[in-house]
């Protein structure tokens, strides 16, 4: 297993340099940078020239990318021009908002989506079953950025219940943190909750027509511990495959929900930073992000080996 | 500002500078300067102010971008500064003589004035913000004139030019990028790199980047007792507020559902639609401000079809001015055809206005025939992250499809399309709002289109020249003359298209007293009732 695991980081280290490069090719191809910003549209030339020289910004790509890099490799990702201060700082600062809002969301989908999935299932074709199916399929089509208005327009104008944005940190007031996240998190869930909803029925259905569910029935066997323990063992293969995934989507969705409630995460610094042109942040954030999908897609295959006994990684 | 005045040499004080540059009118108020109001003042309470963008600095010397200035302008002052109409008056400064030939500008400052840090400032420290801001300021080229700088005594500065710069006052009172005067160990520092420190009525507490920028009341602060009541960005300022939050949230509607929530107390600007939804909740106050901006037209004469300036004239004559603005300001605007506020010292009055606001497709048309126009492809250039931008330009591009014009319409992100219409190539006409420029005055207005790289990207002699008049002649009488005659050229070279004056709506909760909109939301002078 550690073997396993080393080898697929390794693997990772070519990917995230194509990475890198991509991110620096499509730095040189868009145009505009953040002295334009600065200086406004009446700047003259001159006045722009020299607050590019300040910015560092007159230097050549190659030279910026050589300096990027050689930073790289002491473990720096640079400085951003806009905070002028490290990047690699300014992104674990925002870690906790992004990490925490996506997990939060994640903890949602799975819990929810499992259970709705699970309950369709067993009761296939019935009522119960097509409403739940048909909310999966609602909250599946629904954008999370509309859903996130939605919620701000019921849950905060007209119920008073929940903030209409902003951020508390979990250290501070846990229960102002849940506040906080609650309406990002849930408009983030929501399209997750259906897809998980939707697999794990199908997936269920599948399993329930096994023979060893029918032994399990035949030995006298409670109907939930028939679906909860054996059949729903079964089932977590595919919802980890679909978890996997649905992280790399919630990451990409916060992006936009970290905009519309103004969270501090590391969407909205990539955002800002790619509307202002702050190449470094674009570069470390680009790099960040590929590196948590690195992770994760080798925490997923890690799982399958802690929940299947088939899988085995030492062969 | 009066020019006339300043070559007397006399002294001036602040009615002596209320001639100057631009103007604005606070619709939902009217605009003058006031006394102190008949009202309860209370001290205390936080004020959450919600923008939609953060910073891109807050070393106001550095940024000409609003989302700076809204910030920086409650902790730095400047040595003039604009009143409500947007005339230059003194601020640190108690005034200013100007010598005879325009040469030399002495500035009394004010005495006691303390720094955050609580050190008193100094003509030392002025000479230095000043100097600074020649090297590092975004808009250093009003310290271009200077030659060289004085201090003969801890409360006395003396400027001096190297040639007549009759806009220097109204550069140096411009809120654009302020010329903000700092303690002279800050103004060492390079841009960017300093401890933010003013005399502004609010001192710097904390920025959180993505999050908010936190402001406290400076209890030390130095009243302008030389006025009755705040005015403009000067004046006499009291702090009420115990701290100002200034919260970033890029997102219009959940700005709107913090001020109806009561989360967010004041907003900078209210999209019209809210603004109209919101007039019956009685908890919310909306402030309609005209004029704001200018919605333009900028034009490329380098190249393509609007080098041609039977082209030009005829995309003029085409628009209809009055569908361009109700469509890309949600109604909020006003039909103007001057390159100046009307009601400014500078306003040209009806110069060119028998060629604004067409809208005679015919014409337009037997224009586009005679200039041998043969369907090249026409690009406007517009950008999604201003909604107004891309609004004005899809209608532009409809009403020059009508009278047979062959339009592209490349839509692109703000920084792409300030980059690109840097460019000869690959533009021909740019959709730009010109805000703050026409509050400052004609200067840089006219600059706009003027010098070496002017947007137009060819030069143009009666536009050059007129911008070195207005830039040289004392008389002020000579300075309007430059600006009408620019004015009429931007008309009949079809230079660049005015569309029209856009208006903006700012916001509060109902239970902010005394509040007055203005061009960025002041928190001084005003209080929760």
């Amino acid at each position: 297993m550690l073997r396993y695991t080393l080898g697929r980081l390794l693997s990772a280290v070519p990917v995230l340099f194509v990475v890198s490069l991509v991110a620096f090719a499509i730095i040189a191809i868009v145009p505009g940078d953040l002295a334009s910003e600065m200086a406004g549209p009446s700047a003259t030339a001159e006045e722009l020239a020299r607050l590019r020289a300040q910015l560092g910004l007159d230097k050549p790509l190659l030279e910026r990318m050589l300096d990027w890099y050689g930073a790289l490799l002491r473990g720096d990702l640079g400085e951003s021009i806009l905070l002028r201060r490290s990047v690699t700082a300014a992104i674990l600062e925002r870690l906790p908002v992004t990490l925490g809002l996506t997990f939060l969301a994640l903890a949602l989908a799975i819990v929810f989506g499992v259970l709705a999935g699970m309950v369709a299932a067993v009761r296939p074709n019935s009522w119960t079953d097509q409403g739940v199916m048909a909310l999966a399929l609602v909250g599946l089509s629904l954008p999370d950025f509309w859903l996130g208005l939605v919620f701000i327009w019921l849950f905060a104008v007209q119920l008073g219940w929940l903030p209409t944005g902003g951020y508390v940190p979990l250290a501070e007031d846990p229960l102002g943190w849940l506040r906080a996240m609650a309406m990002p998190a849930g408009a983030l869930a929501l399209t997750q909750m259906g897809l998980l909803a939707r697999m794990t029925r199908a997936s269920m259905l599948d399993v329930l027509r096994q023979d060893f569910v029918r032994t399990a029935y035949a030995k006298g066997l409670p109907g939930w511990v028939v679906v909860g323990r054996h059949a729903g063992a079964n089932v977590l293969v595919p919802v980890i495959t679909v978890a996997g995934v649905s992280v790399g989507i919630l990451l990409g969705g916060a992006v936009v929900i970290e905009q519309v409630f103004a969270l501090p995460g590391v969407g909205r610094l990539i955002i800002g930073a790619i509307q202002r042109r702050d190449y470094p942040v674009i570069q470390g954030g680009l790099l960040l992000t590929a590196t948590i999908f690195v992770l994760v897609n080798l925490v997923v295959d890690l799982l399958y080996a802690a929940v299947d006994p088939r899988v085995r990684y030492d062969r | 500002m009066n020019t006339g005045k300043q070559g007397s040499g006399k002294k001036l004080g602040r009615r002596e500078f209320g001639v100057g540059a631009a103007g604005m009118a606070a619709g939902a108020l009217g605009a003058a300067t006031v006394a102190a109001p008949a009202l309860a003042q209370r001290r205390g309470g936080e004020v959450v102010m919600a923008q939609q963008a953060q910073p891109p600095s807050l070393d106001a010397a550095t940024s000409s971008a609003q989302s700076s200035r809204n910030i920086t302008l409650h902790i730095v002052e400047t040595l003039f500064a604009r009143d409500e109409a947007g005339n230059p008056m003194p601020d640190l400064a108690e005034g200013v003589t100007v010598s005879a030939d325009g040469l030399t500008y002495t500035f009394p400052l004010r005495r006691g004035v303390r720094f955050h840090n609580g050190r008193v400032m100094t003509s030392a420290d002025v000479k230095a913000s000043l100097e600074r801001y020649g090297r590092v300021g975004a808009s250093a080229a009003i310290m271009r004139p200077v030659d060289v700088i004085e201090t003969p005594d801890a409360n006395t500065v003396v400027v001096k030019l190297k040639e007549p710069s009759p806009g220097f006052i109204a550069g140096i009172s411009s809120p654009r990028a302020p010329c903000a005067i700092i303690p002279a160990e800050e103004a060492a520092k390079p841009a960017g790199q300093i401890e933010i420190i003013g005399t502004g009525p609010f001192r710097f507490v904390e920025y959180r980047p993505d999050s908010h920028v936190r402001l406290a009341r400076f209890d030390d602060y130095s009243q302008n007792t030389n006025f009755q009541a705040r005015d403009g960005f000067g004046g006499r300022k009291t702090a009420y507020f115990d701290s100002i939050l200034i919260r970033f949230v890029p997102e219009a509607g959940a700005r709107t559902a913090g001020l109806q929530t009561g989360e967010i107390h004041v907003l900078e600007a209210l999209a019209v639609p809210a603004a109209r939804r919101l007039a019956e909740d009685r908890n919310v106050r909306t402030y309609e401000m005209m004029p704001w901006a200018f919605q333009t037209l900028m034009l490329n004469h380098a190249q393509g079809p609007t080098a041609n300036l039977g082209v030009r004239r005829a995309i003029q004559a085409a628009l209809d001015m009055e569908e361009i603005m109700a469509i890309s300001t949600d109604g909020l605007f006003r039909l103007t055809h001057g390159w100046q506020h009307p009601g400014t010292t500078y306003f040209a009055g009806d110069v060119g206005k028998e060629l604004y606001n067409l809208k005679d497709a015919n014409r337009a048309r037997a224009l586009l025939r005679e200039s041998g126009y043969r369907n090249e492809e026409l690009i406007i250039l517009s950008d999604s992250s201003f909604s107004n931008h891309k609004a004005a330009a899809e209608v532009t591009a409809e009403q020059l499809k009508a009278i047979g014009i062959n339009v592209r319409l490349n839509v692109v992100d703000w920084p792409t399309a300030f980059s690109q219409r840097t460019r000869r190539e690959g533009w021909h006409v740019w959709t730009l709002m010109f805000g703050i420029e026409p509050y400052e005055g004609p200067y840089n207005v006219v600059g706009f289109f003027s010098g070496q790289a002017p947007i137009q990207h060819e030069r143009d002699a009666v536009i050059d020249d007129a911008n070195r008049r207005l830039n040289t002649a004392l008389a002020e009488a000579d300075r309007r003359q430059a600006v009408a005659d620019f004015q009429r050229r931007m008309y009949d070279q079809a230079i660049a298209i005015k569309c029209g004056d856009v208006g903006i709506v700012q916001a509060t909760r109902a239970n902010i007293a005394n509040y007055r909109p203005y061009r960025i939301p002041r928190l001084w002078d005003c209080w929760f009732a």
